[in-house]
């Protein structure tokens, strides 16, 4: 088994109408055994920024902490925000670095552009090949059943509370079909004036 | 027959001129040696009822089985060489459990006799699936079930040949005991006159006098499937039949309207 | 650098090959993905029509459902050779039982059939995912799901094939209402099955390179059974 599923985890950003979600499982596990039902995988690296590290999750903590630091350098050298697509290229170039001892993790960006507040959803392998679609991203133990999922429920321009909706039911029926991720999900809906964060019930088996 | 006797006779697979298989019609004759067993098939469910030959009183007569089940849905009634009729159980048996294993459904009635008969005709030659039997079963069976289309009787003699029946007797007592069926049974029977009119028959044909431990009774209907009486069931079935000396004429009326006269 | 710490004198005129060990792949995957849902009185299965190997396609006009009588359609997907071995001694089996027991295999007994058949192959599988539908002998619809060495599950729903995993959590949602609040749940018609069933394709085809083409649709009814294709994305 490849150590990207060790800890398990699933993970989902999806494009909406002036506004862009992110939503992640909160399983944490070894294997196939349930550690703690409250693991934090996503994380604010500004008002309309969040990146997701689905993976190792040794690797999530480390990398995202990595990610902090050369975020805030870059903010206090620049004395700007960074962007979702400056913090994309920042986060690619960092996997890329370590090309033959990578950190296991598939990251996910999802955020709003300044100014234009166009929405911007990323993800990239563990080695930081960067994708940026137009649609959705997904990633983690269960992004096959995550692609067919936001394959079938996503369409263009969805309402915040549409894009909250469907993103939910993506995430949620696709973790149920996978034994290692699950266990309550966290949904972040970005948009221009206000960051809402839902916690959703799920099933816990 | 036995006038024609000649070394056709010794080999169990030679055809006589006449075009006879002898050891099978001699193994037909066996069988008529048997305790006599009858089976009756009514709408409501099968009844079979057996003689229990008690040749001592120092013999447990428990332990002579001449009804067995096949599967909870097929009882079966032999007569003949009992030895034999172990070997065409077991395969009964078998062959019941290997369909349900296989289909998730119960065996037919029909199937399960198809299946003993490939037994009952493998005597002969050996050939590739090893050595064959030297001679064919001396038993006849009466196979009683419950499938889709209800309850049926089969019988199968030595030959292997199978015939569904109403109702039919086999063993020694068989040629008397049919002619009495022929005469008692009708289609609108209930299960509880079935189970008399067997007794009543058997009673006739019995040398020895019929009581509850030298006869077994067994009935298959949908709600219970095999059903083996107990020696208090065989005793109240036994009560409803009438007395030799009362029943001199008209059987069936007299078992019903005197039901309780002996007891 | 286990060589270093050898101190054999080497002639590389004098080298042999050594063993070399070789291997043989007795599978291939020939992707394929079947989906089935069942109603009260009918039954319905699909399945997509490419035959594919890595990144060839042998052919997109494959069909993958086999009819084994007027109430019960297998659908295959995996190894195509192991499906055309399995089907007909499955044909054969079908075939045998109906002169031996003078009736046709009910839609229970060919999927216990099945099951057996697959687990008598433990430790040389057929390399299949078997979805096996058809009215059962009350006439109601039903789906058994196969894994390749027999196990076997009776569900109203299935997704089987190189897609399974992304449709199933899509059937589940909207078939099996799974995570939707309130209570009116209708059960899904016949028309609403085929509507659900094309556009959880559309959706495979999207993603899943083994799954494209067209799609044969199967409907099966007390009435028997009706065939319809629809096409997918050829790319």
């Amino acid at each position: 088994m490849s150590i990207l599923s060790y800890n398990g985890g699933a993970m989902v950003a999806m494009k909406g109408d002036q506004c862009v979600a992110i939503a992640t499982d909160k399983r944490f596990g070894i294997q196939a055994q349930t550690i703690s039902l409250d693991f934090k995988k996503v994380f604010d690296m500004g008002p309309h920024l969040f990146v997701g590290l689905p993976g190792l999750a040794t690797d999530t903590q480390t990398v995202m902490e990595k990610l902090r630091f050369r975020k805030n350098l870059y903010e206090l050298k620049e004395n700007r925000k960074m962007s979702p697509k400056v913090f994309s290229s920042m986060v690619s170039n960092m996997l890329y670095e370590k090309r033959f001892g990578p950190f296991f993790v598939e990251p996910i960006i999802a955020g709003l552009e300044p100014k234009t507040f166009e929405p911007y959803v990323c993800n990239m392998d563990l080695i930081g090949c960067p994708n940026e679609p137009e649609d959705f991203v997904v990633g983690g133990t269960a992004s096959a059943q995550l692609y067919g999922m936001c394959e079938a429920l996503w369409v263009p321009k969805l309402k915040p509370d549409e894009l909250f909706e469907t993103i939910s039911q993506a995430l949620i029926n696709a973790f149920d079909r996978d034994a290692i991720s699950g266990w309550g999900a966290t949904v972040y809906i970005i948009e221009k004036d206000k960051v809402t964060v839902r916690e959703l019930k799920t099933r816990m088996d | 027959m036995f006038l024609t006797r000649s070394e056709y006779d010794r080999g169990v697979n030679t055809f006589s001129p006449e075009g006879r298989l002898f050891q099978v019609e001699y193994a037909i004759e066996a069988i008529k040696l048997g305790s006599t067993a009858i089976g009756i098939c009514t709408s409501e469910g099968v009844v079979l009822a057996v003689e229990k030959r008690i040749t001592s009183t120092l013999m447990e007569p428990n332990t002579i089985e001449k009804i067995v089940e096949i599967d909870k849905h097929i009882g079966c009634a032999v007569s003949g060489l009992m030895a034999d009729s172990r070997t065409m159980i077991d395969r009964a048996r078998i062959e019941c459990q290997n369909h349900w294993f296989t289909y998730n459904e119960r065996m037919t009635v029909e199937s399960c006799a198809q299946a003993v008969s490939n037994l009952a005709i493998q005597f002969g030659d050996s050939d590739d699936d090893g050595s064959a039997m030297s001679r064919p079963f001396g038993v006849a069976i009466l196979f009683a079930g419950i499938d889709e289309k209800g309850p049926q009787l089969y019988h199968m003699d030595p030959s292997g040949t199978f015939v569904q029946f109403d109702a039919k007797a086999i063993g020694s007592g068989s040629e008397g005991a049919q002619q009495s069926l022929q005469e008692m049974y009708h289609r609108s029977m209930t299960l509880k006159e079935a189970t008399t009119a067997s007794l009543t028959i058997l009673k006739q044909v019995m040398e020895e006098k019929l009581n509850s431990s030298n006869v077994e009774v067994m009935t298959m209907t949908p709600g219970e499937f095999f059903h083996m009486f107990s020696k208090e069931q065989v005793e109240e079935a036994l009560n409803l039949v009438v007395p030799m000396e009362k029943s001199q004429g008209d059987l069936p009326a007299a078992a019903a309207s005197k039901a309780t006269a002996n007891a | 650098m286990a060589m270093m710490n050898d101190s054999r004198p080497h002639y590389p005129d004098y080298s042999t090959a050594g063993a070399v060990q070789h291997s043989f792949n007795p599978y291939a995957d020939n992707g394929g993905s079947v989906v089935a849902i069942a109603g009260d009185d009918f039954a319905v299965i699909g399945a997509d029509t490419r035959l594919s190997t890595g990144f060839a396609i042998y052919t997109r006009n494959q069909k993958k459902l086999f009819k084994l009588t007027d109430k019960t359609i297998l659908g295959c997907a995996g190894c195509w050779c192991d499906t055309l071995t399995l089907t007909r001694i499955l044909n054969a089996r079908m075939q045998m039982y109906e002169q031996e027991h003078n009736k046709t295999m009910s839609t229970t007994a060919c999927s216990q059939m099945l099951s057996t058949m697959l687990y008598y192959k433990r430790f040389f599988p057929y390399y299949i995912s078997n979805v096996l539908v058809g009215l059962d002998t009350e006439g109601k619809g039903c789906v058994y799901s196969y894994d390749p060495i027999g196990h076997c599950e009776r569900s109203t729903y299935r997704a089987g094939g190189s897609a399974g995993a992304l449709l199933q959590p899509l059937l589940d949602n909207q078939v099996g209402f799974k995570n939707m609040q309130g209570d009116a749940f209708e059960k899904v018609t016949k028309e609403r099955a085929i509507a659900i069933l094309k556009d959880v394709f559309i959706s495979a085809a999207e993603r899943d390179i083994y799954t494209g083409d067209s799609i044969v649709i199967n409907l099966i009814t007390k009435d028997g059974i009706t065939e319809e294709t629809f096409p997918l994305r050829k790319d």
